[in-house]
């Protein structure tokens, strides 16, 4: 046995030290152009979202009904205006602090809500399990689309009942990922060596459970981002979430619908946008999977 | 294999319960008075609690629970508020209609897919793989009910091939085989089979370059087997999990059809849904989420059933 | 199954150091664990696999027991048992004549006391967790400041052979096996037990570093006064490490006794069969009994009697309808077989 060092005295300082994992995971992602777009996309939408009063040209509620549905391209209304005369930029610019809030709001509840109940399911195990997984399974019975626009049609539109059905409906599928990588973390040797050292449940499934499971689970809900941008505006595209004169770009889709014929671009604009937030998501997603992907 | 069909089909039952249980909370979870849409503003109390008694909305949940689960299983879903026929009607013509255009969607987006994702799979990491994992995240991504509405402008509105709303010339309510109710379905389909596409051509993607990495491929390669052959190696091994991933798809199709119905005005479980909701008639939002949750159960079931008959080794995980 | 009394007696090597007779440190007493199997239409349990199915033995202050058999005979439920990590059906767990979970021994008083190290070098550290802090992990539950702890750490890194200023801040990835090892090692020492259950510990190691290992399982042994239980199917690795040895077969004890007269007067026919599977290199001592054929039965439906007859040469009518208890057959040496057991009935019994 070598006896060179004096082990007391070690400096923290002379300590070789590797680079942690979610450290690996961000220099893998960074190499990443589409992801770090999709990043780069997301950041700038939020930037909007917050910066809203102060990037945008006039007042988005404010209309007139004798400049209503101008085309894009209308001096001083650079993506023209919509069926009450209210300037599109700006509406599109205020719409992203509703479209995002209910899109991603809901994802991060579910993931809050669904990890407690899979992560104690996983880990408890047995008839608690048992409880918890199988009223999971009902509510995943239904299709998602359904079962969000069920609950929102009974409750009624609104923003709070919005986001009720959207995060009840996402609990499900997280909570049953959060199960099955807990349940398979648990029997690891190292969980077990954690039991062997004395440690109560708590201690042991914060530090050796969630270390393990909340990635993958953070990943998956991430991807669930994308879906509830796109359900979160449909509800509002159908009359069900976000109520007028708030600008919400489902909403304004719907109120646009009018202009099919007359201002098909118009129409068109506040899509383009729910699409590109949904597609950023997605490709960051993709992105961060694969960096998490070490292989080790 | 028998054990495992029974045990599934037995497992089935509680959810399904389960479901019944939810399907008959919404309408105790809808806020104000569930007779809102059919007593006038002014009616006296007197009359709200004649109807109440009539509807049974006085008695206990429990009891109006069973009573109406009781009737749901003789086939019984009450009646619309809105239009005093049996719920049960009413759903099962628009069931019809949304099973056609779902199916017709899955088969688009399974074609479609299959091709995208087993192209991109077959050329891992080169630019058709690009391509064509680019056309399967923007499937994934894409607001549909937003692309119907770009597809309505483009082919309807600046066109003029295909007509932008109903199942049929005239606003005809029965469905014929010809030409000119056809081309309504065009549209609606295609828009509808955007999300199955993205998902299948994901799937297949993963799967056919999991498959082509395995050593035993090398092996036939090895052999001198012929491109064609390991081909039908390939979609041999890939198939079933496809095939199941559309057989899911196809429910999720059927359950989210509202969107699209909306926007192109099929006369479907969708827009039944949307006038259910808007006017307030419980029981048809009752009775509708009910048989379409109970389709996507037993699809589910028959999903997995099949599989396990092509790949016994699922049954065992 | 064995009496209690005649266990507690010390065996050979523990006597020799005094006329008093040795105490046991760990006992365990007619140890019973099946696991049920999941089967029929609602999942009820309709079988079990009898993986320990009454095993005893006691376990003295400063020697290695060495615990051998096929793979499925029960030797790795029996550590987790011992762990207390699974709940026995029946039996007990005595350290110091104390049973773990009792008011008199807290189920985190026992877990200082007894540690193990499992085969899976990777598998049993937490890839998150860098090797200081896996190793630091035990003593903070047990009311180690963090500061102590990580210096207890790189302490105990430096006392298992791996340079702290290099290894103190890896993730266990990027360690070699045998330094993974290593770090499990001290992980288990953390805690200042005072026993270790190795369980195949160093059985995915390359021989090489297999022997680095057992040397310093050896040179902590005698520094710290630590007490082991070598769980391996590795015959001469046991012989090397042991002072005695315990044979399972089925879920149960062959056979137990001092490691020389084990190894060269085993008196279980399964023993001298798995003794002669053996290479040896001395053409006198290999053995002339037939070698051991076929599988192990299955244990969810074990056979009747002893469990080792429908494999035994020398069975008879005996061996499949009374089970046989361990009987002295030489000093601090134990034989469940009707062929050491006088009175038995079987024809090859002395009378």
């Amino acid at each position: 046995m070598v006896q060179a060092v004096a082990p007391a005295m070690i400096d923290d300082a002379t300590i070789e030290r590797s680079p942690g994992y979610w450290s690996t995971v961000w220099r893998r992602f960074r190499r990443d152009p589409v992801a770090m777009i999709a990043l780069g996309v997301i950041v700038l939408l939020i930037l909007i979202a917050i910066l809203a009063p102060y990037i945008a040209p006039h007042d988005p509620f404010r209309g007139a009904t004798l400049r209503r549905l101008r085309p894009p391209g209308t001096p001083g209304y650079l993506l023209g205006t919509d069926e009450l005369g209210r300037d599109m930029l700006s509406r599109l610019i205020y719409g992203a602090r509703l479209s995002l809030f209910m899109g991603v709001t809901p994802v991060f509840l579910a993931l809050f809500i669904g990890s407690a109940i899979g992560v104690t399911a996983g880990y408890v195990g047995g008839i608690v399990n048992t409880l918890l997984m199988r009223t999971i399974d009902i509510i995943f019975a239904f299709p998602s689309v359904l079962l969000a626009i069920a609950l929102s049609g009974a409750m009624g539109a609104g923003i709070v009942n919005g986001l009720i059905s959207l995060t009840i409906v996402f609990i499900p599928p997280i909570a049953r990922i959060a199960e099955s990588v807990t349940t398979s973390v648990r029997s690891l040797d190292y969980v077990e060596a954690a039991r062997a050292s004395g440690a109560g449940a708590l201690s042991i499934v914060r530090k050796h459970v969630l270390g393990n499971v909340l990635g993958p689970i953070f990943v998956y809900a991430m991807s669930l981002i994308a879906v509830s941008m796109i359900l979160a505006s449909g509800l509002s595209f159908l009359g069900l979430g976000v109520r007028p004169p708030e600008p919400e770009w489902g909403l304004m889709l719907n109120t646009l619908r009018t202009a099919l014929y007359t201002q098909p671009m118009l129409c068109a604009l506040p899509g383009i946008m729910i699409f590109i937030t949904s597609i950023s998501f997605n490709l960051l997603t993709d992105g961060l999977r694969s960096a998490m992907d070490i292989k080790a | 294999m028998l054990t495992y069909i029974a045990k599934r089909v037995i497992y089935t039952l509680p959810i399904m319960l389960g479901v019944a249980i939810v399907c008959f909370l919404l309408v105790h979870i809808a806020p104000g008075d569930p007779l809102v849409s059919v007593l006038p503003p002014d009616a006296s109390e007197q009359l709200r609690q004649q109807m109440m008694a009539l509807y049974g909305f006085d008695r206990p949940y429990a009891e109006q629970f069973l009573k109406w689960l009781g009737r749901a299983l003789g086939g019984d879903l009450g009646t619309s508020i809105r239009t005093n026929r049996p719920v049960v009607a009413e759903v099962g013509k628009a069931v019809s209609n949304t099973l056609m255009l779902a199916a017709l969607a899955t088969v688009i987006g399974f074609v479609l897919g299959s091709l995208f994702g087993f192209v991109a799979g077959s050329f891992r990491d080169t630019w058709i793989d690009k391509v064509a994992s680019a056309i399967s995240v923007t499937g994934v991504s894409v607001p549909h009910y937003w692309l119907g509405m770009v597809l309505v402008i483009i082919f309807s509105a600046q066109l003029g091939w295909l007509p932008p709303t109903g199942a049929g010339p005239g606003g005809s309510d029965n469905w014929v085989w010809d030409w000119a109710h056809i081309r309504h379905m065009i549209l609606p389909a295609v828009t509808m089979s955007v999300i199955p596409m993205g998902i299948i051509a994901r799937t297949v993607r993963a799967l056919v370059a999991e498959i082509l990495s395995q050593e035993f491929i090398a092996g036939l390669k090895a052999k001198g087997m012929s491109a064609f052959g390991i081909f039908r190696h390939v979609v041999k091994n890939a198939a079933p999990t496809a095939l199941a991933v559309m057989g899911i798809q196809l429910g999720y199709l059927l359950g989210g059809s509202i969107l699209i119905e909306t926007v192109f005005s099929w006369p479907g479980t969708g827009l039944l849904l949307n006038d259910a909701i808007f006017q307030r008639d419980l029981p048809l939002l009752q009775g509708t989420i009910l048989v379409l949750a109970c389709f996507f159960v037993v699809l589910n079931l028959i999903v997995d059933v099949v599989q396990t008959a092509i790949d016994p080794r699922i049954a065992r995980s | 199954m064995a009496s209690d009394t005649v266990m507690t007696r010390a065996p050979a090597a523990a006597q020799a150091t005094g006329s008093e007779p040795v105490r046991p440190l760990l006992e365990a007493a007619d140890l019973v664990k099946h696991f049920p199997i999941k089967s029929g239409l609602l999942g009820r349990s309709n079988a079990v696999v009898r993986a320990v199915d009454g095993v005893t033995f006691s376990l003295y202050p400063g020697e290695t027991l060495g615990i051998v058999g096929e793979s499925g005979c029960g030797k790795s439920t029996t550590a987790r048992v011992l762990m207390n990590l699974i709940k026995p059906d029946s039996g007990n767990v005595l350290l110091n004549g104390r049973a773990p979970g009792t008011p008199e021994l807290s189920l985190k008083a026992f877990r200082s006391q007894v540690q193990m190290v499992f085969q899976d070098s990777y598998a049993s550290l937490n890839p998150r967790l860098t090797v200081e802090d896996s190793i630091a992990y035990g003593p903070t539950v047990h009311g180690v400041s963090g500061t102590d702890a990580v210096r207890r750490a790189r302490r105990l890194l430096d006392r298992v052979g791996l340079d702290p200023r290099r290894f103190a801040g890896r993730y266990p990835h990027e360690l070699s096996g045998g330094q993974r090892q290593r770090v499990n090692i001290a992980r288990a020492l953390a805690l200042e037990p005072k026993v270790i259950i190795l369980d195949e510990a160093v059985s995915a190691l390359d021989k090489s570093v297999e022997a680095q290992v057992l040397n310093l399982l050896l040179d902590l042994k005698e520094e710290i006064g630590l007490t082991y239980i070598f769980i391996s199917h590795d015959l001469e690795v046991v012989r090397f490490i042991a002072n005695r040895v315990m044979v399972m077969y089925l879920g149960r004890v062959a056979e137990i006794g001092p490691t020389d007269a084990l190894y060269t007067g085993g008196r279980h026919p399964y023993t001298t069969a798995l003794l002669g599977s053996m290479l040896s290199m001395d053409p006198d001592e290999r053995t002339m009994e037939a070698p051991l054929a076929g599988d192990p039965p299955n244990p969810i439906d074990p056979p009747s009697g002893c469990r080792f007859h429908t494999r035994c040469s020398f069975a008879e009518s005996v061996c499949s309808a009374k089970t046989p208890a361990l009987t002295v057959s030489g000093t601090g040496h134990f034989t469940a077989c009707h062929m050491v057991d006088p009175g038995s009935g079987h024809s090859k019994a002395a009378a």
